[in-house]
């Protein structure tokens, strides 16, 4: 069996099924949505850090601009909300177009623009003079699209999506190509890889992912302010769930998010300060210890890691 | 080779600042199908230069670099590969955290050889890295990561191939072995310049040299006789001693 | 107004070169971005706090207290990370995630011990010694710290106070650049690194000693956040750092003295914008940061590129 269909029928369908069968037998519907988004946003940076090297601090960026692409959608034009989550998708990708100098930087240059560009985006959002369009700091209220059970289903969808861009990624000469640039520009470039047009396509994909991932978002909680949607949580909680568990890998950021997210759920929300701390400590030993993810401790033993 | 075959590459009056600094100042020089041109000269002399601008990681600043008569100057390295130009850097940095196998793969996948291009398998074993085919580059040695480097290169199909120092660092076995891979290959019609230091090697290998100084050529014809040229004694003991 | 947001601008900006130049210290020797920086200037504020509510003194004894705390754990933090972070593959990527784990730690920590809410002292507090040096010296009543009179406009003491403890602050870190020995290693360091390891330059020391007082800089930078921005929390950390790395990156990366410029600059806009765009003043920072990063990558002063 090739292994692409090998990495869709025991890594993506097992985990699809899980997560579909879940809220008849789970009765915290909202965790298990904070899963798949946070699934879906950890390959996303997957897809951008781990295959092409961009550490994308402002990553939230692009989630929040698809959740207020649904809200505008849905407030200003009436639209269905598959089309609106869909339009929050093409905001995303119209963000990622509009930062596509961005990728010109490196390194830190890149990660801290990233985190500035969000923050413009978040401060252009919550203007209180944009009020008619986007409510400004008020927050919008999505009551008409209002359904928890559909929106689930879509984020599901998004997630299957995602899996299977990040499965073609591990199983293409495309995403090798990435990875090549990843290590060398210069090397990849001598290996015949348009590196400029890689680089843009995999941001681009990467921001298509968060997008959608805020349209849905937006279409669940239906009430959110700018603060909310443009957290620099997501951003944070979806690169330290992916390196925790080890990027370049379909299965490490889906471990870290796992396991990560499952302590903090543990931890709870009401001091959210002492996952924070347990967080920043792990990222730090992480660093120290096991720069490459848990998924290291297999690799290191010369276990192939899917 | 016939001496009045068309050149593969035309390099004229080419120019290169870095800052104030001539870089290339009017080189001019040529290169036909089954050759091995040898560039050589002092340190800081331009032939690294010269390879940079040809294989289009700079674009020149003046002058015209010209692939079968058509003017490549500032094209993009990856379209000059699929162009059939291709390099090896005197510090290879191969895609550490990648196989040695998938090293090979992405530019086999993406070179877009004119020809077929050689197999995996065949390169591989020619090149002596069959052994650790499936380990990290990383974990190759410097003279297994400068083969890497040439198989990278050789993958996409060139039919001019740039080798910068490739001979650097090699032990004498590893040299005569190296000389009649390069010699096999141009004797397949590659045109190969060689940048080197190592004299005994060029002179082994090449047809012609160029002698550079200070980004402009000052003897073109054999080493053997290049050697006896007064200019060019000066410019290696001159630089030899500035050094 | 234009006069009032000009000076204003000016006081702001010697202090944003404050808040900024001990990042670029840093920056210029390890080639390391220290995303805690902020942090830092979170905990000077905090050592303020401690010293007004503690003490009951002038907050302006916070400024060498900050600074000594600060430098002895730059120093210390310095040899329990960077050592092992130099052996790894890719130290300069993994050094922005080992920061920003650093960053989130001692805003958890604060949180726990100090809470969320915001803090504030009184600005009359700030600069109370004086007033108590002149009664005792020259007698006479306390009068109170009223705005202070520039070009016949008052600016609140505070403001000045703080932007004359930068200028003594920068022009000290003139005189360790260059008039010590250590500063002339460091200065060797930041423009050529490599060579500074093979001329056998403890590389390690001088970067230890870098960190160190960048830190120190920082933390002294925070004892002033209290008056110039309102109040402060523990998340403040964050958003200082992105306006650090806009003030840093104005000036000239890896050159402290640019940041003073850049931070001037930084000033002004800040002020104009505040002035004449008050509700758009929020995106200054980023929008800048990013247009500069783009288009003038190597800073108003500076000439090094940095591209993929």
């Amino acid at each position: 069996m090739p292994s692409i269909l090998r990495h869709l029928l025991f890594i993506v369908v097992p985990l699809i099924a899980v997560f579909a069968v879940l809220p008849g037998v789970y009765q915290n519907h909202l965790l298990l949505f904070n899963f798949v988004i946070f699934l879906t946003l950890a390959q996303g940076v997957n897809i951008i850090y781990g295959f092409t090297g961009y550490l994308p601090f402002g990553y939230v960026g692009f989630f929040g601009a698809g959740a207020y692409g649904f809200a505008i959608m849905v407030m200003h034009y009436q639209s269905p909300a598959i089309i609106a989550v869909l339009v929050g998708g093409l905001v995303g990708v119209a963000l990622g177009l509009l930062l596509t100098p961005l990728l010109r930087l490196s390194g830190a240059y890149f990660a801290i623009a990233n985190l500035a560009a969000s923050l413009a985006v978040l401060h252009f959002v919550a203007n209180p003079a944009l009020e008619n369009i986007t409510r400004g700091p008020y927050g919008v209220s999505l009551t008409g699209t209002f359904n928890p059970n559909d929106a689930y289903a879509a984020a599901l969808v998004v997630l299957t999506l995602t899996l299977a861009a990040v499965v073609y990624l591990k199983n293409s000469s495309f995403g090798l190509a990435l990875q090549a640039v990843r290590e060398d520009a210069v090397s990849a470039s001598m290996a015949g890889v348009s590196v400029v047009k890689m680089r843009v396509i995999a941001w681009l994909a990467s921001a298509l992912v968060a997008g959608l991932a805020g349209g849905v978002y937006a279409w669940y909680v239906s009430v959110f302010y700018p603060d909310n949607v443009f957290s620099g949580d997501f951003s944070i909680f979806a690169i330290v769930f992916a390196l925790f568990g080890g990027v370049a890998t379909i299965t490490g950021p889906i471990v870290g998010v796992i396991i990560l997210y499952g302590v903090y759920n543990l931890i709870g929300f009401t001091t959210p300060q002492y996952f924070q701390l347990i967080y920043g400590l792990l990222i730090m030993g992480l660093v120290l210890f096991l720069p490459a993810g848990l998924v290291s401790l297999a690799t290191r033993r010369g276990w192939h890691v899917p | 080779m016939s001496p009045d075959s068309a050149p593969i590459l035309e390099v004229t009056t080419l120019v290169k600042r870095f800052g104030g600094f001539h870089a290339l100042d009017g080189l001019s020089f040529h290169v036909t199908s089954g050759e091995i041109l040898g560039l050589v000269g002092p340190n800081g002399s331009g032939k690294t230069t010269a390879i940079n601008v040809i294989s289009g990681l700079y674009a020149p600043d003046g002058g015209e670099v010209a692939l079968d008569g058509h003017s490549i100057g500032g094209v993009a390295s990856h379209k000059l590969v699929h162009r059939g130009i291709n390099r090896t850097f005197q510090i290879p940095k191969p895609f550490l955290s990648l196989t040695v196998r998938q090293n090979i793969e992405v530019a086999l996948a993406h070179g877009r050889a004119g020809v077929a291009p050689p197999a995996m398998a065949a390169l591989l074993e020619e090149y002596r890295l069959t052994e650790v085919a499936d380990r990290p580059a990383a974990d190759l040695n410097s003279a297994q990561q400068k083969m890497l480097d040439l198989v990278r290169a050789l993958a996409t199909g060139p039919r001019l191939l740039l080798l910068d120092e490739l001979a650097a660092g090699l032990n004498p076995a590893e040299l005569d072995w190296i000389a009649e891979k390069i010699k096999a290959l141009a004797s397949t019609g590659m045109a190969i310049i060689v940048v080197e230091h190592l004299m005994g090697f060029i002179e082994h290998i090449t047809d012609r040299v160029i002698v550079l100084n200070a980004g402009k050529e000052i003897f073109e014809g054999t080493l053997a006789v290049a050697v006896k040229v007064p200019q060019v004694i000066e410019v290696f003991l001159g630089g030899e001693h500035a050094a | 107004m234009l006069v009032y947001a000009l000076v204003a601008g000016v006081l702001f900006g010697l202090y944003f070169s404050l808040v900024g130049i001990g990042l670029n210290l840093v920056f210029g020797v390890m080639r390391i971005v220290n995303l805690a920086h902020g942090d830092f200037l979170m905990l000077g504020a905090f050592v303020a706090f401690g010293v007004v509510t503690l003490a009951g003194i002038d907050p302006l004894f916070a400024v060498p207290l900050a600074f000594v705390i600060f430098l002895l754990s730059g120093l210390l933090l310095y040899w329990v990370l960077v050592p092992r972070l130099q052996g790894s593959v890719n130290p300069e990527m993994l050094s922005i995630i080992l920061f920003f784990g650093l960053s989130q730690v001692i805003e958890a920590v604060t949180t726990i011990f100090f809470g969320t809410s915001e803090r504030s002292i009184q600005s009359r507090l700030l600069g109370t010694v004086f007033q108590t040096i002149k009664v005792k010296l020259f007698g006479g009543k306390p009068d109170g710290s009223g705005p202070i009179q520039i070009f016949g406009q008052g600016f609140p003491a505070p403001w000045v106070i703080a932007a004359v403890t930068s200028l003594i602050a920068i022009a000290l870190v003139y005189v360790y650049l260059y008039r010590t020995r250590l500063g002339t290693l460091t200065r060797a360091v930041m423009s050529r690194r490599d060579e500074a390891l093979a001329t056998g330059i403890d590389v390690d020391r001088v970067s230890a000693a870098a960190f160190g007082i960048g830190l120190g800089l920082a933390s002294l930078a925070g004892v002033f956040a209290p008056f110039m921005f309102g109040s402060v929390t523990p998340a403040f950390g964050a958003d200082a750092t992105v306006t650090s790395f806009a003030i840093v990156v104005l000036g000239s990366l890896g050159n402290p003295l640019g940041t003073a410029l850049g931070g001037v600059v930084y000033g002004v806009c800040y002020m104009l914008v505040q002035t004449y765009l008050s509700s758009w003043a929020d995106l200054l920072p980023y929008v800048l940061l990013i247009f500069i990063l783009l288009l003038r990558p190597s800073g108003l002063l500076g000439r090094r590129v940095r591209v993929a």
